[in-house]
């Protein structure tokens, strides 16, 4: 039995389907993910679970009670919201001690409870501050203080970072993964950036257009996308489209200029597929080996790796080369590409839309 | 911008003091000074100084009587516009979008109207065979003199004044994160704990502003009770009037708008400073 759970959840604006069929199962102390371009749903799945926006159809269940018609401040949950929404008139100190005040916890143990998580964010200091007088990171804190203080069983984050600079960004990410593990708290965060979502998530729930196309450890997610959409969306994918061919026993996808085995399952021939393939699995050797030449069109230095487009008989392709301390590959050079088979992985073709 | 010469800042905002200047201060100086001048029922105006008027104005219960009426009735004005104005324009700013617009501008339509017109609305309306004393007849209640008194008076002012007292609301509330109204749900505060926690506190920088305009404008009123608080209900705008032009006693009503405008000033800063102290640091 998970501890909150998701059945068909699905909202209409009008005749406008924005979230549709929705099913997520989350166990306890887990950080789940919901990642998707703008307009997927996410933001609308995280507000359906909050209570601020009415479910249309389907079940949210929080630890056996059914939560789907229940008003929001009757559920408990701690929310992070993307402008924060800190009470501008109220010190940091108020605004943290708010939910506690309104759940009658006694005056001492507030004070207690308020220091313990201003501590906890390190703004033990800034407890007489007004929220104005704070910078981005520093509301972002007193925000996630502010919902974590009255001990929610679920933390929800609405692109939680979105509004910090970059490295302030990825400092508050090992920081909020940090805080949730020592608090154990079930969280879910709603986020466009990809990265984000891989670096600090149990599991990573990918929507497209109101629909759920993946749930994946971002591992799995990274290696083995199912559909062309979320290997482009995360991280970087070259993508080969091909009919399978069969050839003394052995599958083989014909690319056109060339064929290559494959180890695929459940395809027969004369089907059409969608391979995808990441840059950094493709190496770069002499010309007469590999499977293919192809001709460096451009370099990218990224600081820890390269990126470089070559020009192929199959088109652009992507590759990716970590740097070990040489910087020896020109535009113009030639290579010959290779990679290992299982590196490929099939897309569904029909797409969800 | 470092070309700027210290000098830019007056002569870009030069033309507006002048009229500052000439409008408004020179007038105030010079009213100032004739509530110091001898007045001789017989000569007029003569060129001597004396303390007279203030010593006549400030021992006469007659002006007190009149000063404390304009007192309570800008009071229970304000109230009211408070009362009235703050739910209309929260419910406003909670409206969807055509109905928003449409009911803003019945809120703002009445300022297009003289208040001359207004005034006689108010009169038709309340008179002794107007539309309320008709109404409040056939069902019973007998008739009951309005007109003249200061509840038409004061019907009539919340009803003008209204605009000045939604408008700042209303603006104050533009200002309002929505999404903090759901975070003190999210902390499970009850709807109504969240207006008077959250929504009222920053809506209050709007109140006190409109209820220092309202105020201002009702105690400095004239029209209103010139025309539906008839010929023996004053208040101090419409005895100033009186000094001026039925007297012709100009230093003695010269010494009355002071009076008012001091004791106006007086009142209208330590509320503010009372109120807006408190939440200067919070809401800047």
């Amino acid at each position: 039995m998970s501890f909150l759970s998701l059945r068909g959840v699905t909202k209409f604006y009008d005749q406008t389907c924005v979230v549709s069929d929705f099913n997520l199962d989350v166990q306890k102390g887990e950080f789940v993910s919901l990642l998707g371009p703008s307009g997927c749903g996410k933001t609308t799945t995280l507000q359906m679970i909050a209570g601020f926006v009415e479910v249309t159809a389907g079940e949210i269940r929080l630890d056996g009670n059914d939560l789907t018609h229940a008003k929001p401040n009757t559920r408990g949950l701690g929310i992070v919201f993307q402008s924060y929404a800190l009470f501008p008139h109220m010190t940091v100190q108020a605004n943290v001690s708010f939910g506690l005040e309104m759940r009658r916890v006694p005056k001492r143990e507030r004070d207690e409870r308020v220091r313990a998580m201003l501590d906890m964010v390190h703004l033990t200091s800034f407890g007489d501050r007004f929220p104005r007088e704070l910078s981005g990171g520093q509301r972002q804190r007193v925000a996630l203080a502010r919902a974590l203080v009255i001990e929610p069983p679920v933390l929800l984050l609405d692109e939680p970072l979105s509004n910090l600079d970059a490295k302030l960004r990825e400092e508050m990410q090992f920081e909020l993964r940090k805080i949730q593990k020592t608090l154990g708290t079930t969280t879910i965060m709603v986020t466009h950036d990809q990265s984000e979502a891989m670096s600090i998530s149990d599991r990573v729930v990918v929507m497209e257009a109101g629909k759920i196309t993946q749930i994946d450890s971002p591992y799995a997610l990274y290696e083995k996308p199912q559909t062309a959409f979320i290997s482009t969306f995360v991280g970087k994918a070259n993508l080969l489209k091909g009919r399978v061919v069969l050839n003394e026993a052995q599958y083989f996808v014909d690319l056109g200029p060339v064929k290559l085995p494959v180890s695929l399952e459940g395809v027969k021939t004369e089907d059409h597929v969608t391979l995808s393939l990441r840059p950094e699995k493709i190496s770069l050797s002499q010309t007469d080996e590999g499977y293919l030449k192809g001709t460096v069109t451009q370099v990218f230095f990224l600081g820890d790796r390269w990126l470089y487009h070559l020009d192929t008989a199959l088109g652009e392709l992507i590759v990716a080369g970590t740097n070990i301390g040489k910087n020896d590959i020109k535009e113009g050079d030639v290579f010959g590409l290779n990679w290992p088979t299982q590196a490929m992985q099939r897309l569904q073709e029909h797409q969800v839309n | 911008m470092s070309t700027f010469k210290p000098s830019a800042p007056w002569l870009l905002s030069g033309p507006a003091q002048l009229v500052f200047f000439l409008m408004l201060l020179v007038p105030l100086g010079l009213t100032f000074i004739l509530s110091f001048n001898v007045f001789d029922h017989a000569t007029g105006i003569k060129n001597e100084y004396t303390l007279e008027h203030y010593i006549h104005v400030l021992s006469d219960e007659y002006y007190y009587g009149i000063f404390w009426r304009t007192l309570w009735i800008s009071l229970v004005t304000t109230a009211l516009c408070l009362l009235i104005g703050a739910p209309q324009a929260y419910i406003l700013s909670r409206m969807k979008s055509p109905w928003k617009s449409i009911f803003l501008l019945i809120i703002l339509a009445p300022l297009l109207v003289s208040v001359v017109v207004r005034a006689f609305g108010w009169s038709i309306l309340l008179g002794p065979n107007g539309l309320v004393n008709v109404t409040t007849n056939y069902i019973g209640l007998g008739t009951f003199k309005i007109l003249y008194t200061e509840t038409a008076i004061i019907i009539a002012l919340v009803h003008i004044m209204m605009p000045f007292m939604v408008i700042p609301i209303w603006t104050s509330l533009q200002k309002l994160d929505p999404a903090v109204q759901d975070a003190a749900l999210s902390l499970s505060a009850s709807p109504l704990t969240t207006l008077r926690r959250i929504i009222f506190p920053q809506i209050l920088p709007g109140m006190l502003s409109g209820s220092l305009i309202v105020f201002g404008l009702s105690a400095s009123s004239f029209a209103i009770p010139g025309l539906l608080g008839g010929r023996r209900l004053k208040m101090a705008a419409t005895i100033v009037y009186d000094e001026y032009l039925h007297e012709l006693n100009w230093p003695l009503g010269a010494t009355i708008a002071i009076i008012l405008l001091v004791a106006n000033l007086i009142i209208m800063l330590s509320y503010n400073r009372a109120i807006e102290g408190r939440y200067r640091k919070a809401l800047g």
